[in-house]
């Protein structure tokens, strides 16, 4: 009975795109940079650099969501954290309280670092602020319950991470999304971006505690992250071709584009992974080799959500 | 229990267009942007001197398993007692999450636009809504609360379209779809839908 | 043992961690914003309020009956909704897109809100008006209409089928009382006349859009020759009956040469070659005949088959009648020569009164008055037997054996319906193809019964009351009210015909453009009731009658769109502006492509606004129902009621007000002393339309009385059902079934297959096939003279309506239709040609394309729609399209004008329009323009 229609969709376009590129890109950021504070070494300057980062990613995801609803008023629902229970089935739900927290955390695990800096203390009002009182307390507090706070913020940064992923998997008639292999895509892939990042950061902005060690450390994990989408993608290529007319529709839409062939699988994945590669496996002497890759992989981690929300493909049934 | 149900015949439906007015003129949709809570396509089918035309309305399916309700993080997409997937204009935030999450392209925005537009068009006094939001069929829930059918069932001059409660036995809604005679659109995808389709390809053509 | 799986649906898996978290009750959700989000849910109680009123559909000629729901708030009433009228069985509940979204013509945005006069030193055609008030308006018209000495017969009315239906009984008497015998009028020659004059020269049906509604919900079979709108897309009456036949189980087939939207719901679609239906239609009546697949006793007892005919010496069909001019019959099995009343229904008793029993077929070599005769079944099987389905292969492109198969089938599966829609024009053999449909309709014997063609409850009502005057010789009622069939439209043409009726002594501009072209040899039309033909040439100063110019100086157009509606739009723009024209009036709604002509435009109320002057029969219901509209608001601006329009333009041109309510008492019965009385209260009371109000109550006192009750209790049974119901059907076709019970309004009051009209018109002199007693065949001559097959680049012109449009009319520019329009572009605003022919012009699905007439080079431009839903030798147009009057803010520049393609071309009997016949040239271009003409 049924005849197809064939369509994308022009409802989550690019500006859902970079809300996921940049919830997931924060989150990651902060976790990594508070992981490595916690567990590798201690490193004021790389967590004030991704705390700030981070929480200025996530909030800028939070306004480009925000500023995509039709009705400004009624997120008021979603921010109440009640709205876990009420609706624990909407990752939406999970996502806006993970990116809340996430903030909340992550900004309090930086207030101390903040209180040691002399550059933050010169600052017009934040300076002000961090010398009252309770800013004082706050810090010690957090300072107390370092890891814990770091964990609470960790927590929340791999969920915002996993959501991203776990979103769009919650649209049953995309095949290219409804399956268990997005989340995943989505958490490497923010991951890799964030290690990216950092490395940028790394070399630009020079927080020079142990930055060999870091540097090396991010590469290698940037490698290993990479190769895993690789595959993941490589599986998700197999997994489109047949089994379901929409997923076959995304796989011709995504496997002739030159965007996501040359964009996003060459420059955006490839070529990093070799410049990478080298690098760990010979080192570079220069570090323009490292930041490319590093912004390649960038660049690529937006694409991955452009393309990914561009070529959906709804299978109608008329 | 009801559990509501539209069931079309595309026997008898002649693409006339009278469901997709009646439809905006009852529930205010925003046709100046040309969405409607329900459309009928015009479609050109079949093999060589076998070709067919075939007018197919649509609309939601108010699924017993709708992954717009899934997906809805306010709550605003909830399922009443009788199945009929409704909308809270006030509590929907508009991240049409829903809307993605549809396999039935069954929902439409509503913006402060169309609001505005609404006031000019339908009536400062009369508009039925003055939050934006998404917005969808709601199988006339208000005029089904009257005991009245939806306004596409009630005007559909080709009495295609059947509204019926499938927990009702003697309902001829539920018996033709308890005889197997409609059934619904992709139902493998586990929404299980309660719009049903009597086939028109029994004919010749 | 098998897996069981927990049948969690989503609700139990919510239900389930509801209980979980409901410890967690304090940290309630903030419910700030959320009210109960149901639409109108808003209304409590002591706030807005919701009302009812009931009234008839504006948007076409299936005259639905609606229910009209008003709200009330702060003071403000507005109409929120129309719906099919539930007590109606006429539309039983249902109306079409249209109906649906008639109450945005009352808020269309673009609607004439005053009268507009046109801004001194434009010209016409410029649409530059000024609002003016109406006295304004009124002055404007007395000063052009004296400045420039306008004659009465130098006026002509357009009058489009609103003003028809609805407004007849004023709109003939102002035409009578101010000395105007020029009405052109909607829907006739560009709409029914052509086919039903075809249908109605069988059955005497003629009345205001006399379709029959045939009972669909009872036939087994049901065929379509050449009709859509009237049917699926969408005429509602039908539609409803159609779809209940179908859910019964009738076979259905569509001859159509696209697949229309009924041909879509056929079990078989027949894509035939465009104007060749009548082949077909011929080659079915043989095979009836020959294969007596018909219904004998029906056909010998009803109709005029068994009377005996003969060929006269130049080989025309007579009938033997005898010297009283009584038609003559054999007695079955004998040679016995038996006289037949010349008016009756049935054949049962002789002149003598004795039993008859008339043959269908007589016995080898009868002869009567040195005649060979034969029956009218032979006759007419001897005037067609060369038209055998092999025949019709030829010409329709169908295989003989489908041909035959459809009429064996049609033939034997009883009760069968074979439909002839509305538009006639199209073909100068339309109206022989609609009346060989009605024949094989009769011999099915399915004329009143139930499952065939039944005629409407009025025309019950009309003929029994005519029946019954005359069997008790006493005179008949009103005219314009009482007359039936037939004899009606012969009193239309005899008003307008005669000079003898007008102090001026000059008929009808039509009638004088006839005589001239008769004397002069050339083409002319017998009976061009109401059309257009000779308006030009009068206009022009071509026109002489009785050896004095015949001018036309003044035109009223009233809710007519003649620049879109008749043919071509060129000649109309020429007549409009042309510099011998003084004054152009124009009443309507919405502006239109016409009203960019007019100097003044008063803008009348719309449909849902006003109460009628009047209260009517139910359209083709076959019930016999009384309605009327009841205003559902006030008028929103600045309008008008029609009788009140005329009535001041009355005492304008003529000053005879009192005249004008005569006239109206003399035609219709309406009692001109209380017309005068109430509307003297009316005007003390300050209504508005006072004319038109006292009309009504008149009108309303008259209605109840036939219906043996008070005026009150039939207003209450409106207001509280919208109609009144006077009798059904089946009381109705028990006691005037015709012809089974009562004679029909035709010339011998039996089903005439040789026909008494076409007799007397020839012998009036029509000589053409067109004018041929029995049926005949007329070839379309879509290629005059052409012998070879179509060239690569050319097609068939075919056109029809769209679901969403009336004709090509200012609902177009409705805001929900004309969204719907733009959904469904690709289709309704395209041209449709088959991708075998496309492809080989390299046109594939959207390309702009430019349409040429191959006979006139008239071109205008559009877009292809590439489909196999079509004949690939036609092109489709939808023909609602067009518009040009850039104050149709939504429809203006929206696809292809048919009357820009069509030519001026019509057919002998009644100007019906030839608008098919003709091919065009299609060719690829870079892009759509304006018409290039
Ligand atoms: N191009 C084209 N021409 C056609 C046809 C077609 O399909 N296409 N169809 C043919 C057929 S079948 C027919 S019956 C005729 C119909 O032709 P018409 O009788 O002319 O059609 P209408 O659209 O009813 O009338 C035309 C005008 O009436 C105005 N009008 C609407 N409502 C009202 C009202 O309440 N009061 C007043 N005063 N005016 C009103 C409209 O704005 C419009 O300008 O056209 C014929 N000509
Ligand atoms: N939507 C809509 N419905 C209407 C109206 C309206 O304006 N709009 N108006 C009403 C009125 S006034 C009228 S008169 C009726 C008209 O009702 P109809 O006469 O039933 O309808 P048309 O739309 O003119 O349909 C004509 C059909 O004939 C087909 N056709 C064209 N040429 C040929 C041919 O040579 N042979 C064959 N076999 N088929 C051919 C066309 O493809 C088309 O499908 O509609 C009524 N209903
Ligand atoms: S758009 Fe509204 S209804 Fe849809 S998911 Fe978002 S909040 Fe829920
Ligand atoms: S059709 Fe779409 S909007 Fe309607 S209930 Fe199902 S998923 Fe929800
Ligand atoms: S049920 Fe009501 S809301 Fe839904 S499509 Fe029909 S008219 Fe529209
Ligand atoms: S109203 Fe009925 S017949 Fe008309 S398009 Fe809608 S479903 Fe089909
Ligand atoms: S068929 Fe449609 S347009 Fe015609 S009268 Fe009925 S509701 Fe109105
Ligand atoms: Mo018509």
């Amino acid at each position: 009975m049924e005849t197809m229609t064939y369509s994308t969709q022009d409802i989550w376009t690019w500006w859902l795109a970079a809300y996921l590129y940049f919830g997931g890109l924060g989150a990651a950021t902060l976790s990594i940079t508070f992981l490595t504070d916690m567990y590798c070494r201690a490193n004021p300057r790389l967590v004030l650099w991704g705390a700030i980062s981070g929480v200025g990613m996530l909030a800028l995801s939070s306004l480009v969501l925000f500023g995509h609803l039709l009705h400004h008023v009624a997120v008021i629902y979603v921010i109440n954290p009640m709205v876990l229970f009420q609706e624990p089935q909407a990752w939406i739900a999970w996502g806006t309280q993970f990116i809340l927290w996430m903030m909340v955390w992550g900004t309090l695990y930086a207030v101390p670092y903040m209180r040691e800096s002399p550059a933050f203390l010169r600052l017009p009002l934040l300076g002000t602020l961090l010398q009252t009182r309770f800013a004082i307390w706050l810090s010690g507090c957090c300072q107390k319950r370092r890891r814990i706070v770091g964990w609470l913020a960790t927590i929340n940064g791999i969920g915002t991470a996993v959501y991203t992923g776990l979103v769009i998997q919650s649209f049953p008639a995309v095949a290219l999304w409804h399956n268990p292999g997005v989340p995943l895509l989505f958490t490497v892939s923010a991951f890799s971006t964030a290690f990216a990042y950092l490395l940028i950061v790394l070399y630009l902005g020079k927080p020079s505690e142990h930055h060999e060690l870091l540097t090396r450390r991010y590469e290698l994990f940037d490698l290993i992250l990479i190769a895993t989408e690789l595959v993941i993608l490589f599986s998700f290529f197999n997994y489109t071709l047949s089994g379901s007319e929409s997923g076959y529709r995304s796989a011709q839409l995504l496997w002739h584009d030159m965007g996501w062939l040359v964009g996003f699988m060459g420059l955006g994945l490839i070529v990093p992974f070799l410049l990478n590669l080298k690098g760990v496996v010979k080192g570079w002497s220069t570090s323009i080799p490292t930041i490319a890759a590093s912004v390649l992989v960038l660049i690529g981690g937006y694409l991955l959500r452009h393309y990914f929300m561009y070529t959906g493909v709804y299978a109608y049934p008329w | 229990m009801t559990r509501y149900a539209m069931v079309i015949d595309l026997n008898t439906c002649v693409g006339c267009n009278a469901c997709m007015a009646a439809c905006a003129m009852e529930n205010q949709t925003p046709v100046w942007k040309n969405k409607w809570r329900t459309y009928v396509h015009d479609k050109e089918i079949g093999m060589a001197e076998q070709v067919r035309r075939r007018f197919f309305p649509r609309l939601c399916n108010h699924c017993s398993n709708p992954p717009c309700m899934t997906v809805c993080p306010t709550g605003a997409t909830y399922q009443r007692a009788d199945g009929i997937v409704m909308i809270d204009p006030e509590r929907c935030m508009g991240c049409r999450a829903c809307a993605m999450a549809c396999p039935y392209d069954a929902r439409y925005e509503v913006s402060y636009h169309d609001i505005k537009e609404g006031r000019a068009f339908y009536g400062e006094e009369e508009l039925q809504r003055d939050s934006p939001g998404m917005d969808k069929c709601s199988f006339c829930a208000h005029r089904v609360d009257k005991g009245l059918k939806p306004a596409c069932v009630e005007t559909c001059v080709g009495s295609a379209r059947l509204f019926g409660d499938l927990d009702d036995p003697n309902d001829p809604v539920a018996q033709v779809v308890a005889s197997g005679a409609a059934q619904p659109l992709m139902a493998y995808l586990g929404t299980r839908p309660n719009v049903y389709y009597i086939n028109d390809m029994k004919r010749r053509g | 043992m098998t897996w069981k799986f927990p049948d969690f649906s989503r609700r139990t898996f919510l239900k389930i961690t509801g209980t979980g978290v409901a410890g967690l009750t304090m940290l309630k959700s903030i419910d700030v914003l959320s009210k109960t989000g149901s639409p109108r849910a808003k209304a409590g109680a002591g706030g807005p309020s919701e009302e009812i009123t009931y009234s008839i559909c504006n948007f076409c000629s299936s005259l639905c009956n609606i229910r009209v729901t008003t709200r009330t708030e702060n003071d403000i009433k507005r109409i929120i909704k129309l719906d099919g009228n539930p007590n109606s069985t006429l539309n039983r509940g249902k109306i079409c897109a249209r109906g649906q979204s008639g109450l945005r013509q009352t808020y269309d945005t673009d609607r004439f809100k005053t009268p507009l006069i046109r801004v001194e030193g434009s010209k016409r055609g410029e649409a530059k008006f000024r609002p003016a008030s109406w006295e304004e308006a009124y002055a404007y018209i007395a000063k052009r209409n004296k400045e420039a000495n306008i004659q009465p017969w130098e006026w002509t009315m357009v009058g489009g089928w609103t003003s028809c239906v609805f407004y007849m009984n004023w709109a003939v008497p102002f035409a009578l009382t101010n000395g105007i015998p020029n009405i052109i009028a909607s829907p006739m020659q560009h709409c029914v006349t052509t086919g039903h004059l075809g249908t109605d020269s069988v059955t005497g049906n003629f009345n205001i859009h006399d379709e029959v509604l045939p009972d669909f919900d009872n036939a087994k079979y049901i065929l379509f020759v050449a009709n859509n709108a009237s049917i699926g897309a969408v005429s509602t009456c039908r539609m409803v009956r159609f779809a209940a036949g179908r859910k019964n189980g009738a076979k259905v087939v569509a001859l159509d040469s696209r697949q229309s939207e009924t041909a879509a719901k056929a079990d078989e679609w027949i894509a035939t070659r465009p104007g060749t239906d009548l082949d077909f239609c011929l080659a079915m009546l043989k095979t009836m005949l020959d294969e007596k697949l018909y219904d004998a006793d029906f056909l010998r007892q009803h109709s005029n088959m068994p009377f005996l005919s003969y060929r006269d010496a130049e080989g025309q069909w007579q009938l033997a009648l005898d010297a009283k001019g009584q038609p003559r019959v054999v007695q079955e099995r004998s040679s016995e020569i038996r006289a037949l009343p010349a008016y009756t229904n049935d054949n049962g008793l002789d002149a003598q009164g004795r039993p008859c029993y008339p043959a269908l077929h007589t016995p080898a070599g009868l002869t009567l008055d040195g005649h060979r005769v034969m029956t009218v079944l032979e006759a007419q099987l001897e005037e067609i037997r060369a038209c055998t389905p092999e025949w019709a292969e030829n010409s329709t492109g169908i295989p003989a054996a489908t041909i035959l198969r459809i009429a064996r089938e049609f033939g034997s599966s009883r009760p069968s319906i074979i439909d002839p829609g509305w538009h006639g024009a199209r073909y100068g053999n339309m109206m022989m193809l609609r009346r060989v449909q009605a024949m094989i309709q009769a011999l099915t014997g399915g004329i009143d019964k139930p499952g065939g063609w039944i005629m409407s409850g009025e025309l019950h009502r009309k003929q029994a009351e005519v029946i019954k005057a005359k069997a008790e010789g006493t005179a008949g009622g009103p005219p314009l009210t009482t007359l039936a069939g037939m004899p009606f439209a012969k009193l239309v043409i005899d008003v307008f015909s005669k000079g003898s009726n007008f102090g001026h002594g000059k008929p009808g501009w039509a009638w004088a453009f006839a005589a001239q072209e008769r004397k002069a040899g050339r083409p002319w039309v017998m009976l061009p009731v109401l059309a257009d033909t000779g308006l030009k040439e009068s206009v022009e100063g071509t026109l002489n009658y009785q050896g004095e110019p015949y001018a036309t100086r003044a035109i009223l157009i009233n809710a007519a769109n003649p620049v879109r509606h008749y043919y071509p739009d060129s000649r109309w723009k020429e007549i409009l502006a042309h510099k011998n024209v003084a004054l152009v009036v124009a009443i309507d709604v919405l502006p239109s492509d016409t009203t960019m002509y007019a100097d003044v435009i008063l803008p009348n109320s719309t449909y849902l606004e006003r109460g009628e002057p009047n209260v009517y029969g139910n359209g083709v219901n076959h019930d016999l129902t009384l309605v009327t509209r009841y205003p559902a608001i006030a008028p929103l601006y600045d309008t008008r009621e029609m009788p009140d329009i005329l009535l001041k333009i009355t005492n304008i041109l003529s000053g005879k007000d009192d005249a004008f309510m005569d006239t109206i008492e003399k035609l219709t019965g309406m009692n001109a002393a209380s017309v005068r009385e109430k509307m003297a209260k009316k005007i003390k009371d300050g209504v508005k339309s006072p004319f038109s109000a006292a009309c009504r109550e008149v009108a309303f006192d008259m209605a109840a009385k036939e219906a043996g009750i008070t005026a009150p209790q039939l207003d209450a049974a409106f207001r509280q059902k919208g109609v009144y119901l006077v009798e059904s059907k089946d009381r109705l076709l028990e006691r005037a079934a015709m012809p089974r019970k009562l004679p029909m309004p035709t010339d011998s009051g039996r089903v005439e297959f040789y026909s008494g009209l076409f007799d007397g018109l020839r012998k009036m002199g029509g000589t053409a096939p067109n004018f041929s007693v029995l049926a005949t065949h007329i070839p379309a001559e879509c290629r005059p003279g052409a012998t070879s097959i179509l060239a690569d680049d050319e097609f068939y012109f075919t056109y029809g309506k769209a679901p969403t449009v009336s004709y090509a009319s200012t609902n177009s520019n409705n805001p929900v239709l004309a969204a719907i329009n733009q959904f469904k572009k690709d289709i309704y605003t395209t041209a449709w040609i088959h991708p075998a022919r496309a492809s080989y012009l390299g046109i594939v699905d959207g390309d702009p394309i430019r349409i040429t007439n191959s006979l006139t080079g008239q071109a205008a431009d559009g877009h292809a729609h590439v489909t196999r839903l079509i004949h690939r030798e036609a092109m489709f147009l939808y023909s609602c399209f067009g518009a040009e009057n850039p104050a149709l803010t939504r429809s203006v520049g929206v696809g292809t004008a048919t009357s820009k393609l069509i030519p001026y071309s019509v057919e002998p009997v009644v100007a019906g329009f030839r608008s098919q016949e003709f091919t065009v040239r299609i060719k690829k271009i870079t892009q759509k323009k304006g018409a290039t003409t």
